[in-house]
């Protein structure tokens, strides 16, 4: 507070009012200012009034949130709560059924097992020893070629094979002067520019 | 402000009488009686536990889930409750300590996920019974749609604005304005020095004036006369 507002001679402000209001709180005294200013006291209690006003309002707004039967209802869960915390927590048993099941025939599960471990291992040996799935592959692969090579392909599977296998970049570039090798792609060759009509 | 009123005093003593025998009860294995006993301190305190805990942490569900943790947190570890402090105090104090750890574990889990909306508002939770409240004034002859209205708008622009104070001068103004504590006992409750409290109090004041400033004073001072301060 300064010294002019000491002698009584200058209206507070909020602030102060805010602070005598807070110093009020320990049993202070609100000063002379306001015993003498007439105007200053009735400020106050507006201010008071307003201040308070608040506090309703905000206990009015929890009070909304909790209506009676909201607080009866949070009691009753309460004491709810606190019996649970007496009684020890059920442990429910695992059904005996689903081990009585297998429990019985544990010898046969036995011999499955060793059954199923053995035929794993000779599979796996067989197919390191006997190259059985390179042989299918060969044999399929030369099939599928004579089937697009249609009648009388079937004479030239090696011819075949050869060209599918080395494929170099002179080879390319000479099947690009070359003639169709399949006959039903001729007319469709024709119909098509080639690269040896322009490269000279 | 600074004395005890003498209804106050009796409610403590009160209190005191019903947690000493809780605490026998309990110790003598007669947990059922300690319970019923129990339930009359509950009845005391939950209206005023929800009004602090609904302006802590402004959820409605959340508050009601943080008002009942403390009382059954308060019942688990009554042994621990010295009869010197009020019970009421030794209460809050459990109270303010869940909700800080609930205002804690809100921040963390709104840092990594999206806010839902209306989470915060306590719209959702209690609109069931802010529409039936609303239904039962208009048949009750209670406030008028227009005065319903105002004092909604009233009761957001208080909530935006204590929103805008920092936690401690917020903290300090909920436990003063709306629970009615002293200096001294928002000091026991916070941890906080007295002249401290004082001194968040007066700040938040001054800080609630000026975002408040162009707010209506809705009640004469007629209205207020004699609602000093609340206990209940």
């Amino acid at each position: 507070m300064s010294l002019l507002e000491r002698l009584g001679r200058g209206h507070l402000s909020d602030a102060q009012f805010a602070r005598l209001w807070s110093s009020r709180q320990s049993g202070a005294r609100l000063g002379p200012h306001l015993d003498a200013c007439a105007g200053c006291r009735a400020r106050f209690a507006e201010f008071e009034t307003w201040l308070l006003g608040v506090g309703e309002t905000m206990r009015d707004e929890a009070d909304r949130a909790f209506p009676a039967e909201r607080l009866a209802a949070q009691q009753a869960q309460i004491a709810r709560r606190l019996e649970t915390l007496e009684r020890p927590a059920r442990v429910i048993a695992f059904p005996k059924a689903a081990r009585a099941v297998m429990s019985g025939h544990s010898h046969v599960r036995r011999w499955v097992t060793v059954a199923a471990a053995a035929g794993l291992i000779a599979g796996v040996g067989l197919g390191q020893v006997v190259p059985l799935r390179t042989a299918m592959f060969r044999q399929q692969a030369t099939e599928t070629i004579a089937h697009f090579n249609g009648p009388g392909g079937e004479t030239r599977p090696k011819e075949q094979a050869a060209v599918s296998t080395s494929l170099r970049d002179e080879e390319l570039l000479s099947d690009a002067y070359a003639q169709p090798k399949v006959r039903n792609l001729s007319a469709l060759d024709d119909m098509t520019p080639h690269a040896r009509d322009y490269i000279k | 402000m600074t004395g005890t009123s003498p209804a106050l005093a009796a409610a403590r003593e009160a209190d005191a009488a019903a947690a000493s025998a809780v605490k026998a009860q309990q110790a003598a294995g007669e947990l059922e009686g300690a319970r019923e006993r129990y339930a009359e301190l509950v009845a005391r305190h939950q209206r005023r536990a929800s009004r602090i805990a609904y302006h802590y942490l402004r959820d409605s569900a959340e508050a009601d889930e943080a008002v009942q943790d403390a009382f059954v947190k308060a019942y688990q570890h009554l042994a621990s409750f010295r009869e010197e402090l009020p019970f009421d105090v030794w209460f809050t104090r459990i109270l303010i300590n869940g909700c800080l750890d609930r205002i804690k574990a809100r921040t963390r889990r709104e840092r990594w996920l999206l806010p839902m909306a209306d989470s915060r508002t306590g719209g959702d939770s209690t609109a069931p019974f802010r529409e039936r409240d609303m239904t039962e004034r208009v048949a009750a002859g209670g406030p008028s749609p227009e005065q319903a209205l105002l004092g909604r708008e009233r009761r957001e622009q208080i909530a935006a604005a204590l929103a805008k104070l920092p936690e401690r001068q917020r903290s300090v103004f909920v436990l003063s304005h709306v629970d009615g504590r002293t200096s001294r006992e928002v000091s026991a409750l916070t941890g906080l020095n007295e002249s401290t409290v004082r001194v968040h109090l007066f700040r938040a004041i001054r800080k609630l004036r000026a975002l408040l400033a162009n707010d209506v004073v809705a009640a004469t001072p007629g209205e207020l006369k004699g609602k000093r301060r609340v206990t209940s």
